[in-house]
């Protein structure tokens, strides 16, 4: 197996190229070269949704004679960025020895308002005290970029009304809520000019005049009038940008996407390296260690499948799509 | 197909996924709480998900992989970059249904290496293309401030 997956198929192929355009504290935008629109995609859907970040996940409320209902105010405290910042350090709670949460798998946040005086008062990130032992001083702390510096508003107080409670923030990712989300939104974007056709932009009279160009449109060659379609052409510049909701840096976003596609690796390979020479192991190795249809792959089939049970799809032989000899061919199909 | 109409099932015998299912207590958290709560304890310490099984009618060079928890996200990378050895005859991948959480890997090679290296190469290959990609990142993200600071 000798070949360099790298190597595309055009000339200039030198692997990956990444170009960045605008970076400040707010979003990094950066171009993906000579990458697979797959791979890509693959960095944009991790973005999204499987890096671990930490919310509020578990509210107490003490005393609430605000307006707001009880669960309106912990969806929202929820929804308040923390600083993400060492959450690596941080255990699941799923995956920690304690009984509910402690200080291995968890930061603790009081919020305790009265409203005293004659107006109505706001109670924002801000009045959010993490307290109790924390990994490092930045975890958990709630993000505050506004400029007058009192961070997202959870919800205001008449006189007299009163708000005490205590939030557990755990560690999560987006794919579970979107509140552990590090992103706000990430572009993704190429083929400014739809050489490719993969869009199909709808028009009342011509498309050119009423879809205002991409911003990256100046990057890339325009369609050459009269040009015949290439049909070989494949999407090979990929424009992204990261925003983040405050988090995480929005440069840290992009290398912890491709950390966790590591690690997702990582743990697939060390799998599959794992079961090699070692009898008892049950996980994919070579079949000819299939000793015949005894052999249970580390899962029962949950129709017919053992041996002579008349399965419901399988007709004859009890031979099921997946659970028989054959994954095709076999008596099953036809 | 005819021959299938015959032996078509009611609705209600068939089984409700082509998958088999997975027996595994951590799956059942929820309802496995209410009755018989000390097996399931015992045995959810021990219970690993295994996350890549190898399905039944697979051969050396051709073989078919079911991976738990995983999607187009690795599926779609993984997919293109085993296609991208020589060796391998046909690669796809497919999610046989949207709500349950597993990805299926069909994989053929040619004569002289076997389905389940390709798979290991592939996955190796994505590895090395993330580091490359961190690297040209991190490159890109030194120059970039780099400029902007010598630019004011």
């Amino acid at each position: 197996m000798d070949y360099d997956p790298m190597a595309m198929d055009d000339a200039e192929s030198l692997g990956p190229v990444v170009k960045i355009s605008q970076a400040d504290s707010v979003r990094v935008k950066f171009e993906l070269q000579n990458a697979d629109i797959s791979f890509a995609n693959s960095l944009r859907r991790v973005m999204l949704g499987e890096i671990p970040t930490i919310a509020i996940d578990l509210v107490e409320i003490e005393n609430n004679s605000s307006v707001l209902a009880d669960e309106f105010i912990a969806h929202r405290l929820g929804l308040i960025p923390l600083n993400a910042e060492g959450v690596e350090h941080l255990l699941y709670s799923r995956d920690c020895d304690c009984e509910e949460y402690c200080e291995h798998c968890s930061v603790r946040l009081t919020l305790h308002a009265r409203c005293t005086g004659y107006d109505n008062m706001s109670v924002s990130a801000r009045d959010l005290v993490p307290v109790g032992e924390r990994i490092n001083q930045t975890l958990g702390t709630p993000i505050i970029t506004d400029k007058d510096g009192t961070g997202s508003l959870i919800l205001k107080l008449r006189p007299d009304q009163e708000i005490k409670l205590e939030c557990i923030a755990k560690k999560g990712i987006a794919k579970e809520h979107a509140k552990w989300a590090p992103s706000a939104a990430i572009g993704f974007e190429y083929d400014p000019h739809n050489k490719l056709r993969h869009l199909d932009l709808w028009y009342e009279s011509d498309p050119k005049a009423e879809w205002p160009p991409s911003e990256y449109a100046k990057w890339e060659e325009p369609p050459v009038e009269g040009e015949p379609f290439d049909f070989d052409a494949v999407p090979n510049h990929f424009y992204f940008n990261v925003e983040t909701a405050g988090n995480l840096p929005p440069d840290g976003i992009v290398a912890e996407g491709i950390k966790v596609i590591q690690q997702k690796l990582a743990g697939l390979i060390h799998e599959l390296t794992e079961g090699e020479g070692d009898g008892g192991y049950d996980g994919p190795r070579s079949p000819e260690y299939n000793s015949g249809p005894d052999t249970n792959y580390g899962y029962s089939t949950s129709y017919g499948g053992n041996g002579g049970n008349q399965s419901a799809w399988g007709g004859g032989g009890g031979t099921t799509p997946f659970g028989g000899q054959t994954s095709y061919g076999g008596g099953g199909w036809s | 197909m005819a021959a299938r109409r015959d032996s078509d099932v009611a609705m209600d015998d068939a089984p409700t996924s082509h998958q088999p299912e997975v027996k595994d207590d951590t799956m059942v958290d929820d309802e496995g709480d209410d009755f018989d709560e000390n097996e399931g304890e015992e045995e959810e310490e021990e219970v690993e998900i295994q996350r890549v099984k190898l399905l039944p009618g697979s051969t050396e060079t051709a073989a078919s992989f079911e991976f738990a928890n995983e999607g187009h996200t690795l599926g779609n990378a993984l997919r293109y970059v085993i296609m991208r050895n020589p060796d391998v005859e046909f690669c796809a991948y497919a999610i046989p249904h949207p709500s349950e959480a597993k990805m299926n890997v069909r994989i053929q090679t040619f004569e002289g290496t076997t389905a389940i290296e390709a798979l290991e190469k592939g996955l190796r290959d994505i590895q090395e293309l993330c580091d490359v990609v961190t690297e040209k990142f991190v490159k890109a993200a030194a120059d970039f401030a780099e400029k902007k600071a010598a630019t004011g």
